[in-house]
């Protein structure tokens, strides 16, 4: 019967704001000149907000397409952009508010007890080419003498176009020039076709004046574990080669990209690699055992042209895994290492990607093995997640101070820290990357992480970035959560800036605002990878509202959701898990009993709990916050796991966080006949439509695929028919099936095709909107096998009852209990 | 027995035991013997070259502890009762059961007259096969660099294929190569700045053995562990690891750091000697190495700087120190003398080759080769054949094709109770044994009676000084004329990998009753000479410059008050003996050597000569002291020595001077002129030819055997380079002396202040014979 269901695609609902996927220089249909009469905008009372659609999510209980629904809808009052471009407002995949009207003072704000934030995700692929973004190419580049706010759709041109009025602050600004004359070819041009009054999203490059020095190379340096751990489980080995395999994919268009390389267990192993068409061609190994005060052991080849010296780099990598085969070494001088290579690359900055199997247990920010079973799942599980020397937190300043960026790959299967790893990348604009148990022998686990890294080198970082957000005068950027080192107020600073990252900043009002709408600029001023100096604007224009009906009825749930998750972490890593959980419900019942009595007339509408319809889903994803692996209640989580998790809760793009909170299932066994296949009209191929997180959705004989964008297991089952396993693995019998981390057999029918084709496309982030690395591992799971794995896949069920977790029916049963007190 | 006699005696002697005595008579009394001022000493060469008598394959026969004595041609042996009396304890000693079968007629190698040196191979093996470890400074030009990297790379071939190898390099840091790793070019970098203990240098190339350093090195189970420790890493066989020691030192460039122009370049001499120290301290503590250091310039950089790295700032001379106005000088002589320390108790050794044309801090380091038995070898580069030469000669061989190298060697002396020994000087340490045999007063390294040389070779040449005990006179028992005796027993690593004894027993005549002439005769004028200007070099090193002089002035008048014959207060009737007559003439030279006159060199080149100084025998010390100058003219066959005075130069002909440092050919102005007309090219002037070919002949003759190979030099009459001729040569006619006195109008006059040597003898014979010296 699902067959005639609309299948909920992402493409499905689209408004005005859909990808301005254009290349650069190519115009929007038709952007035709301003009407004389925009000149001065009045006040236009008459825009119609969103209506509020009240509901109730127990006797209506939440249904998962509910979260592929829009965000609810920005209506702007006529003709406030200066152009008709269908583009000139943000597309939600790269800037959403929490609210998409906008209160128009504090009072009214406190009042709702919505969080009013936005949440920026600049990038929404790893490469340029898979998400163009409009750029002008000129340097002309028009601000805001006052606020220095970039010029933008939502100016208004003044005194015959001579000059432009800031819709942040109302200062009137002179046009350049260049906005209607080209100098160089002696020709009039089109202002009303510049990129930057059509699109809310462009890139300006940048002129001389943008930079402190000249745009710096692409540095990579390489930290490799070399230790027993990271020799024996395949890392080095796997690293090397990997690398080796990338070196065309590493930005090097510009051929000044500079790699380097250390090799670290109790000592520190640097490698000099002549250029090529040196008489040498090998390179040299200089190890400095001095942790004290690590030094470079010469000036000379650390840091080498990838174009000039590409053989021997390919020659060196070659050679690194025998170099330490022989490995008796079970120490890692992690901290010491980054010392010494922040030596080496700070007079350029860069990046520098840790691969460790090794807590870092000599040298410069010396870890201990801190955890202990006893106190996990108790309230002093806390200080496990916060960091165990304080190196970690002190270096990334310093780091994000002269520009270097750090990543790590962390592999152990023993307690490895990541909390205090994790710092590096948190204050550094990078990230951290977590295989629990990796081993090479194990193909799964060596192709994940090779596909992974092989992305993650390819992918079209920026360098030496500011981020800074403005607005509409009477709104103030208050706090900044993301991975990036908060310089000043209001500026955030990346040594390198991502394109996998979304970061959420809260807005407040410090003055009433008389506008019918207000605007919000997001600007990451950045290097590119080959070396041009560049902005990326986003600009978003939201309408303001005086009323408390208009707030709920935009409120952008998801948005809210994110803004909570990096609460939340933030919270844990302070606190402890706990006390996010308990902040995070009392956080719900604020808003549900703030609804309840001054929307809802305070009337539990037959015992049900209300909400308007755009937030039904707040409650499910809530409980699905609490009961991720980074916050649940639990005695059996490592802490290594927990502080993972919270890195990608701070961390992940919206559509990604969305689903980490509340994973994606699909029913297989019965999925439509189209599922599976390509769609007529995009090509793309068409999921079977989700279902709610519930063991009720789960028949005995079924197959489901249960995917949280990290992890994706395949439930078969406990009465599975034979026709469908030997369909889907090959095999007579189920008992034959390999379960755990595997893979499914590429098969001759068409079943087997449409499921993979489906898993394959359960993990394309660029289908939903976001860059990102990660190759979700695949696990097999026989609802009748292996219980602990079994186990693993039902935290997944958000709904269900587990652990020490509630199902979801008797969440709502508490909510309600709590709001009609 | 005349003079000439006993002469030609006392070189038989040398020939077969490689000792020369100061005094050939012991006084019989510790009276008797305060009065011959010149003390009771042996120059003795432990490892003389001998071919003449066999290697014994067996163990010695030892007096019972602690005397230890062994068995010699001076023992007394009954051979019914098998016994032996020692002739140092007088204790009986049984000899061992194989030696059941000797005889009057059958006696063993040792007990034959001729045996007074004789030498055993022992059953001890060698800890390991020798270790040569290369520290080289890469602060150098391509060129110079490149020569010290093709003289390195050839002296593989002369070691023994099974001799273990290492590499360290320096400049601002220093590296240590890891020759056992076959990946690609490994090596440990040390800061150069920071002072390093051992065990940080062993934990940081992983030389601790497992378990040693917790959490680090737990062994992998399922693995077996790699070989650890440097002979598998660090140090190899050559044959092993010729391919990767040579590819290493060829890849070797300049150190890569900056150098700014008013800058030195940095060089951390002091890190990188102390790394290699470390290398070889844990595992081959007593096995034979050396620690080759190669040094182009003075340390800039970290502990043992000698000099700071600005330009600017000169490197110490001898008046800096003089007037304490120095700033790195004290606490680099304490960190070298404590790596010396070290090195000596590991039983290592440490040369010294220097090329450069300043200072490298030689004086700082100095004790490293002293105390250690190391070469110090100082040429101005290493693109010198001087350099060359001289290194190659370092692994001189046998004619069994060994190294004419020992290690680890320990000199004892046992004596009988009249005599006891007060010190050594030469290139050795205290072993700090205390015997019967250690005298009361200290003379050199003493306060004890065994010293270590770290390494020893065939020409080291050790001062022994003795002083006769102060109890009771000679002892009753034995008939015949009384003997004191000494045994030199010298232990040693043979480079062929076995321990060896040598026995050296001397015995001489206790003199008679009170003022028996034998011992006057028995002075042997030229031993004399050399042991008493170790001894003042030896208090020149701790002492003022002017005190030593003042020393052996007074030495000297003592001795020839003692000695001469003479009217009190008439200089004109001083006599000396035949054998005393070139003992002033020694010391007048001695006090105008470079030895104590040190303000014309640098402190390097002092400390250079005085190194060398003790390390030679009596012959060539003699040259060093009083330097030869040969004549060559047309109206003599051959060369003829002339008086190393100034009235030797003469316009035709051609002097060789051999200072031992140096070798001249000196043209006359007549010669020098006849030269540049080119008539050695003419036909009918083939005798000028030979002539001038002669002396070149005969100068490349001396160096032959000459180490370090002495500095070449030809020069002309007027030439800049004939001042070192006019150093060393006596100022008879100075220009505050005139032109009168019978000296030659055509005579060399030299711009000097130092006395003549007549000036000299006059002033000691004036104050030898008031009797107030
Ligand atoms: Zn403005
Ligand atoms: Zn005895």
């Amino acid at each position: 019967q699902f067959g005639q269901m609309n299948i909920q695609q992402p493409a499905a609902p689209q408004p005005p704001m859909a990808s301005p996927g254009m290349p650069p220089g190519m115009m929007p249909p038709q952007p035709g000149p301003p009407q004389p009469g925009m000149a001065q905008p009045l006040p236009q009372p008459t825009v119609q907000l969103n209506q509020l659609y009240p509901s109730d999510v127990i006797s209506q209980p939440f249904n998962v397409y509910e979260l592929d629904m829009p965000p609810p809808q920005i209506s702007l009052p006529p003709n406030t952009s200066v152009t008709p471009s269908p583009y000139a407002n943000c597309p939600p995949k790269y800037m959403r508010s929490t609210l998409n009207a906008i209160p128009t003072t504090h009072s009214l704000l406190k009042k709702s007890r919505l969080p009013f934030a936005l949440c920026i995700q600049p990038y929404a692929a790893l490469h340029d080419a898979e998400d163009p973004v409009p750029v002008v190419p000129d340097q002309v580049i028009s601000r805001c003498r006052r606020c220095r706010s970039y010029i933008n759709s939502f100016a208004t041109f003044l005194d015959h176009g001579h000059r432009w009025r800031c819709n942040m602050c109302n200062l009137t600004n002179d046009v350049p020039q260049a906005f209607d004359w080209d100098s160089a070819t002696q020709t009039s041009v089109d202002r009303w076709q510049r990129p930057e009054l059509n699109y809310s999203v462009v890139e300006f490059v940048a002129p001389q004046e943008y930079m402190v020095r000249p745009p710096q190379p692409l540095v990579y340096l390489f930290l490799f574990d070399v230790s027993y751990n990271a020799v024996v489980n395949g890392l080095l080995a796997t690293s090397a080669r990997c690398i080796l395999e990338s070196l065309d994919r590493i930005p090097n268009a510009d051929r000044r990209t500079r790699l380097g390389f250390i090799a670290v267990d109790s000592s520190l192993h640097y490698f000099s690699i002549p250029r090529d068409g040196n008489e040498l061609s090998d390179p040299s190994m200089l190890v400095v055992s001095d942790l004290d005060e690590p030094f470079l052991p010469t000036p000379e080849d650390l840091l080498v042209n990838l174009s000039e010296s590409r053989a021997n780099i390919e020659n060196f990598l070659n050679k690194l895994q025998g170099m330490f085969q022989e490995t008796q070494n079970g120490a890692s001088a992690m901290g010491s290492a980054l010392r010494a290579g922040h030596k080496l690359i700070s007079p350029v900055g860069g990046k520098i990607t840790v691969l460790s199997s090794t807590l870092p247990n000599i040298g410069h920010g010396k870890l201990e093995m801190r955890e202990d079973k006893k106190i996990l799942g108790t309230s002093k599980e806390g200080s496990l997640l916060q960091t165990g020397n304080s190196f970690y937190k002190s270096f990334a300043v310093e780091c994000s101070k002269t520009q270097v960026s750090i990543d790590m790959f962390l592999f152990s299967s023993q307690y490895q820290d990541v909390a205090s790893l994790s710092n590096l990348p948190r204050y550094t604009g990078g990230q951290t990357y977590f295989y629990p148990g990796w081993n090479a022998a194990r193909s799964e686990d060596a192709i994940k992480f090779a596909r992974e890294f092989s992305e993650y080198l390819s992918a079209e970082i920026g360098l030496e970035a500011v981020l800074r957000v403005r607005a509409t005068t009477g709104l103030r950027m208050s706090t900044f959560y993301g991975n990036f080192f908060n310089r000043s107020s209001d500026l955030c600073a990346f040594p390198a800036f991502p394109r996998d990252q979304s970061y959420v900043v809260e807005v407040a009002i410090d003055e009433t605002i008389t506008k019918p709408f207000v605007c919000m600029q997001a600007a990451v001023l950045h290097t590119t990878c080959n070396g041009e100096r560049r902005i990326r604007v986003l600009t978003l224009a939201l309408p303001t509202t005086e009323s408390l009906s208009g707030l709920y009825a935009s409120a952008d749930q998801c948005a809210i959701v994110e803004y909570f998750s990096h609460k939340a972490v933030e919270r844990a890593l302070s606190s402890g898990p706990e006390a996010a959980r308990d902040a995070l419900q009392s956080k719900l019942l604020e808003i549900l009993t703030t609804y309840r009595k001054e929307l809802a007339g305070g009337s539990m509408g037959g015992g049900g709990l209300q909400l308007p319809a755009n937030l039904r889903a707040l409650p499910v994803l809530f409980l699905g916050l609490i009961k991720n692996v980074g916050l649940r209640k639990s005695a059996q989580i490592p802490s290594d796991l927990r502080a993972a998790a919270l890195c990608l809760l701070s961390t992940l793009p919206l559509p990604l966080m969305m689903q980490y909170i509340y994973p994606k299932m699909y029913s297989l066994h019965d999925m439509p006949d189209n599922a599976g296949m390509p769609d007529e009209t995009t090509g793309e191929t068409l999921l079977p439509p989700p279902v709610n997180l519930t063991s009720e959705r789960i028949v005995p004989y079924g197959l489901y695929l249960i995917d949280d964008g990290q992890n994706q297991f395949l439930w078969v089952g406990r009465d599975a028919v034979p026709a469908l396993v030997m369909d889907v693995f090959g095999l007579e019998d189920k008992t034959l099936l390999k379960q755990g981390k595997s893979s499914v057999p590429v098969l001759d029918n068409e079943f087997n095709e449409r499921l993979r084709a489906v898993i394959e496309k359960s993990k394309d982030h660029r289908a939903k909107g976001c860059g990102s690395i990660t190759v979700p591992s695949l696990y097999v799971i026989r609802e009748d096998g292996e219980p602990s794995l079994k186990l693993w896949a039902q935290t997944l069920l958000v709904e269900d009852r587990a652990d020490q977790g509630v199902s979801v029916q008797q969440w709502m049963g508490l909510l309600r209990e709590k709001v009609s007190e | 027995m005349d003079y000439e006699a006993l002469k030609e005696q006392w070189s038989e002697i040398e020939d077969r035991d490689g000792v020369r005595l100061s005094w050939n008579t012991f006084p019989s009394s510790r009276m008797e013997a305060s009065r011959l001022v010149v003390p009771i000493g042996a120059l003795y060469t432990p490892l003389k070259e001998k071919t003449d008598t066999p290697l014994l394959q067996y163990e010695p026969v030892s007096c019972k502890a602690p005397c230890r004595a062994v068995l010699n041609p001076f023992c007394q042996v009954d051979t019914r009762a098998r016994l032996w009396i020692c002739p140092f304890c007088l204790q009986r000693n049984a000899l061992p059961p194989h030696y059941k079968d000797i005889s009057q007629d059958a006696i063993p190698p040792e007990l034959h007259p001729n045996s007074t040196t004789i030498e055993y191979r022992l059953a001890r093996p060698a800890p390991s096969p020798p270790i040569f470890v290369f520290v080289v400074d890469t602060c150098q030009e391509e060129d110079s660099l490149k020569a010290l990297k093709d003289s390195i790379i050839m002296s593989l071939s002369l070691l023994p294929p099974y001799a273990l190898v290492g590499l360290i390099t320096f400049g601002t840091m220093a590296q240590v190569h890891e020759l056992g790793y076959t990946e690609c070019a490994k090596s440990y970098v040390f800061r150069g700045s920071k002072e390093y203990t051992a065990k940080q240098v062993q934990e940081m190339l992983g030389l601790m053995a497992p378990g040693l350093r917790p959490n680090m090195m737990q062994p992998q189970p399922g693995r077996a562990p790699p070989p650890m420790g440097p002979a598998a890493r660090f140090l190899l066989p050559v044959q092993q690891c010729e391919f990767q020691l040579t590819n290493a030192l060829e890849q070797l460039q300049k150190d890569p750091w900056p150098v700014a122009n008013d800058k030195r370049s940095l060089r951390c001499t002091g890190v990188a000697l102390s790394v290699a120290i470390g290398l070889l301290e844990t595992s081959f503590q007593n096995s034979g190495a050396r620690i080759m250091l190669f040094t182009g310039g003075p340390a800039t950089e970290g502990p043992g700087m000698v000099v700071g790295p600005e330009l600017r700032e000169p490197i110490r001379s001898h008046h800096d120190i003089d007037r304490d106005n120095i700033k790195y000088y004290k606490k680099a002589l304490k960190f070298y003398d404590n790596l010396a320390k070290r090195t000596a108790h590991n039983g290592h050794i440490i040369d010294i080759f220097a090329g450069c044309l300043d200072q490298v801090g030689l004086l700082e380091m100095k004790g490293l080769s002293n105390n250690t038995g190391g070469h110090m070898i100082l040429t101005d580069s290493f693109t010198s054949s001087m350099y060359r030469q001289s290194f190659a000669r370092v692994f001189d061989k046998d004619g069994d094709d060994n190294l004419l190298m020992g290690f680890n060697a320990s000199l004892e002396v046992i004596t009988t109770k009249e005599l006891k020994v007060t010190g050594l000087i030469g290139h050795a340490v205290s072993m700090n044994k205390k015997s019967a045999s250690v005298g009361e007063t200290e003379c050199g390294i003493g306060n004890t009676c065994s010293w270590k040389m770290c390494g020893i070779d065939p020409s080291a040449s050790y001062g022994v000084y003795f002083e006769i005990a102060s109890q009771g006179g000679p002892t009753q028992i034995q008939q015949g004329p009384q003997k004191g005796m000494m045994q030199f027993l010298t232990y040693y690593q043979h480079s062929a990998g076995q321990y060896h004894l040598r026995v050296t027993t001397v015995a001489r005549n206790l003199s008679g009753p009170s003022g028996d002439p034998a011992i006057a005769q028995s002075f042997d004028q030229e031993a004399s000479a050399v042991l008493m200007s170790r001894i003042a070099v030896f208090k020149a090193e701790v002492d003022d410059g002017p005190d030593v002089l003042r020393w052996v002035d007074r030495m000297l008048i003592r001795l020839c008050s003692r000695f001469a014959e003479y009217r009190k207060d008439d200089p004109s009737s001083f006599r000396l003996e035949k054998n005393f007559t070139l003992y002033p003439q020694f010391m007048f030279h001695l006090r105008r050597s470079q030895f104590l006159q040190v303000f014309n060199n640098s402190p390097d080149e002092t400390a250079f000569y005085r190194h060398v100084l003790n390390h030679e025998d009596v012959s060539n010390s003699l040259i060093m002291i009083q330097p030869t100058l040969d004549s060559y003219g047309f109206d003599h066959e051959g060369s003829q020595p002339v008086l190393l005075d100034s009235t030797s130069i003469q316009p035709e002909t051609i002097l060789l001077l051999d200072t031992f440092f140096h070798i001249l050919i000196f043209h006359g102005e007549t010669m020098a002129e006849w030269r540049k007309a080119g008539y050695q090219d003419q036909e009918g002037y083939e005798n000028f030819r030979a002539l001038l070919e002669q002396p070149k002949e005969d100068a490349k003759e001396l160096i032959q055997d000459r180490f370090p190979l002495p500095r070449f030099i030809v020069c002309d009459a007027g030439g800049s380079q004939a001042r070192f001729l006019l150093s060393k040569l006596n100022p008879s006619t100075t220009h505050t002396s005139g032109t009168y006195g019978g000296v030659s109008q055509t005579a060399q006059t030299i711009f000097t202040d130092d006395v003549s040597l007549q000036t000299f003898m006059d002033h000691l014979m004036k104050l030898a014979v008031s009797g107030t010296g």
